[in-house]
């Protein structure tokens, strides 16, 4: 990891009445895959728009390689955003020749980087339809390779893999991944903390516009109990469930729609005593390991069980 | 990079968008074409005009359905920046490094050149059906055709781009769009000469900045100066004005986006 890529301190940023973010600080090492995790209207997508400098901080101290973000320091900064942004009528070879006109890469080079991203992100042999007949996950692909074109330094994904398939996700983050470069700094806003935890090297929890938390997915996780129930309930009463948050052994306890999920140190002796709380109550119980999604809740979501903000 | 080759690289990119939508080129080329055909000599066999400058109704209409041409190409033209905004586009052409301002320049020269384009195929398809006098010789009539066509077409893309950057959706921008164009184009000479309509009519027709661009478009075509028309130089002198200052209007106010497209 080199010195920051970016570095916020302080960020306010209001519209209208709406406060999107509050005295918000952050750190982004160099070289890292950083990751912003939240519900949706956290403050994430704010963020990564002060950072392209497409908006401006109301308050606070922001820096992008050392530099006030300003449109000339987008020639270093590649963007995914949440929806496409390729013109539909425009064929896979026009939306990067445009792109690479856009941020002056030179055309021998562009042709080359097309060839090979395209190669990369496995659109070669669509190289010439229109965007339009491309399907969901290509599209996003294309997203992708457009914004790699002109080799940035820093690449902004927002929620980069809404609405993809898990084997497009997964062919996406591996295409990504290969064409990284040394130095890439990835900032990724998302909601999806199983993304996050498998690709991002840092991530920051981020709730009403403010960084609840930070540090390595390990870090973390770190210092959770080992386990995690996940009990779907039917007919669960409130005195029900307020036997579980007491009941010995009871970490974190989230209750969303009729699905339990809850923190243990050792599930095997904590489910008989779910059972002996409600009986007719659980439908399905399954015992895994703590993930980030349970830190994340730790950190983020402590508002009363049955009101957690969706992720 | 140069904010020149981003600005060429707008300009092809709206250019071959309006070749690949090929209904829009052929019905902006043949809707005037067809308003020639039809109105042109349906008027010239039914009503006979004696007041016409020109030796036929069909041979007068031909510089209003140019003018006619250059006002729906802008139209449709501008129209891409609701398409650009709406699909996403936008927010990408605005994440690059230039400025707003280089966008919509590049966005806009392509309009003008669309409208200019379409404007002259009008011209060049009508003018071997017509008697034209080309009393400037068919060189310089066709150049000064061009030059009028090119400055009406700068001053509809500024206007059409003054009302985009103002007016939030593309219903409303086409409903403003109409509501100014529609009266402009009927009393700049388009269909009947205005020295013939009353005097308030006229000072209307005066004031109108399409007059200057018909007049000059007859002038190139088949009359000489004379009392009917109000000459090249103030034509070009008020169209050149005019396009200049409503395109800088244009161009002042640039979108702003914020990351989610807001």
């Amino acid at each position: 990891m080199e010195g920051a890529a970016i570095s916020a301190a302080g960020i306010g940023r209001r519209y209208g009445e709406r406060r999107a973010l509050d005295d918000f600080s952050l750190e982004v090492p160099g070289g890292s895959v950083f990751g912003l995790l939240g519900p949706n209207g956290s403050g994430k997508s704010t963020f990564v728009g002060l950072v392209a400098a497409m908006e401006a901080p109301d308050s606070g101290t922001l820096r992008v390689f050392g530099e006030p973000p300003a449109p000339a320091l987008r020639a270093r900064v590649g963007t995914v955003f949440q929806e496409n942004a390729s013109d539909p009528l425009m064929t896979v070879n026009d939306t990067l020749w445009l792109a690479s006109r856009l941020f002056g890469v030179p055309r021998a080079q562009a042709r080359e980087r097309s060839a090979s991203l395209l190669a990369a992100f496995g659109l070669s042999d669509r190289a010439s339809d229109a965007v339009s007949t491309l399907s969901g996950g290509m599209r996003r692909r294309l997203e992708m390779a457009r914004a790699l074109l002109h080799d940035p330094s820093l690449l902004l994904l927002d929620e980069p893999t809404t609405g993809v398939d898990p084997h497009e996700r997964r062919a996406l983050w591996a295409a990504l991944m290969d064409t990284r470069g040394a130095g890439r700094t990835i900032l990724l806003a998302t909601n999806d903390l199983a993304e996050a935890d498998a690709v991002c090297d840092r991530v920051a929890f981020v709730q009403a516009g403010k960084v609840m938390a930070t540090g390595t997915p390990a870090d973390l996780k770190r210092g959770l109990r080992r386990e995690a129930v996940r009990v779907t309930v039917d007919g669960l009463t409130p005195g029900q469930l307020s036997e579980v948050e007491q009941a010995a052994g009871a970490g974190q306890v989230v209750a969303q729609d009729e699905v339990l999920h809850i923190t243990v140190d050792d599930a095997s002796a904590f489910v008989p005593r779910l059972f002996a709380i409600a009986p007719g109550a659980i439908r399905t119980v399954t015992i895994e390991q703590s993930t980030l999604e349970d830190s994340y809740f730790q950190h983020v979501a402590r508002q009363p069980a049955g009101s957690v903000a969706p992720l | 990079m140069s904010a020149a080759s981003a600005c060429a690289a707008l300009f092809l990119r709206d250019l071959r968008g309006v070749i690949r939508a090929r209904s829009q080129l052929y019905s902006s080329v043949f809707t005037p074409l067809l308003f020639l055909v039809f109105l042109g000599n349906g008027v010239s066999e039914g009503l006979a005009p004696s007041k016409l400058p020109a030796g036929s109704f069909t041979a007068y209409l031909v510089a209003g359905s140019v003018v006619m041409t250059s006002v729906f190409s802008s139209t449709f033209s501008s129209a891409s920046f609701y398409r650009d905004r709406d699909s996403g586009v936008l927010r990408m052409l605005l994440s690059s490094p230039h400025p707003a301002r280089v966008i919509l320049l590049g966005k806009s020269l392509a309009g003008v050149a669309i409208g200019t384009i379409q404007a002259a195929a009008v011209l060049l398809i009508a003018a071997p059906f017509v008697e034209f006098e080309w009393q400037h010789g068919v060189g310089a009539g066709l150049a000064i055709a061009l030059l009028s066509v090119v400055l009406l077409n700068v001053l509809l893309a500024g206007l059409a781009q003054a009302l985009a950057s103002r007016i939030q959706t593309m219903q409303g921008f086409h409903l403003v769009m109409n509501l100014a164009l529609f009266p402009l184009l009927f009393f700049s000479g388009a269909f009947f000469p205005v020295d013939e309509l009353p005097t308030w009519l006229q000072v209307m027709a005066y004031a109108n900045p399409l007059t200057y661009a018909v007049d000059a478009l007859e002038l190139a075509a088949y009359a000489a100066n004379g009392d009917a028309f109000i000459g090249l130089g103030v034509d070009f002198l008020v169209l050149g004005a005019l396009a200049a200052a409503v395109y800088a209007l244009g161009l002042a106010r640039t979108p702003r986006l914020t990351w989610s497209g807001q």
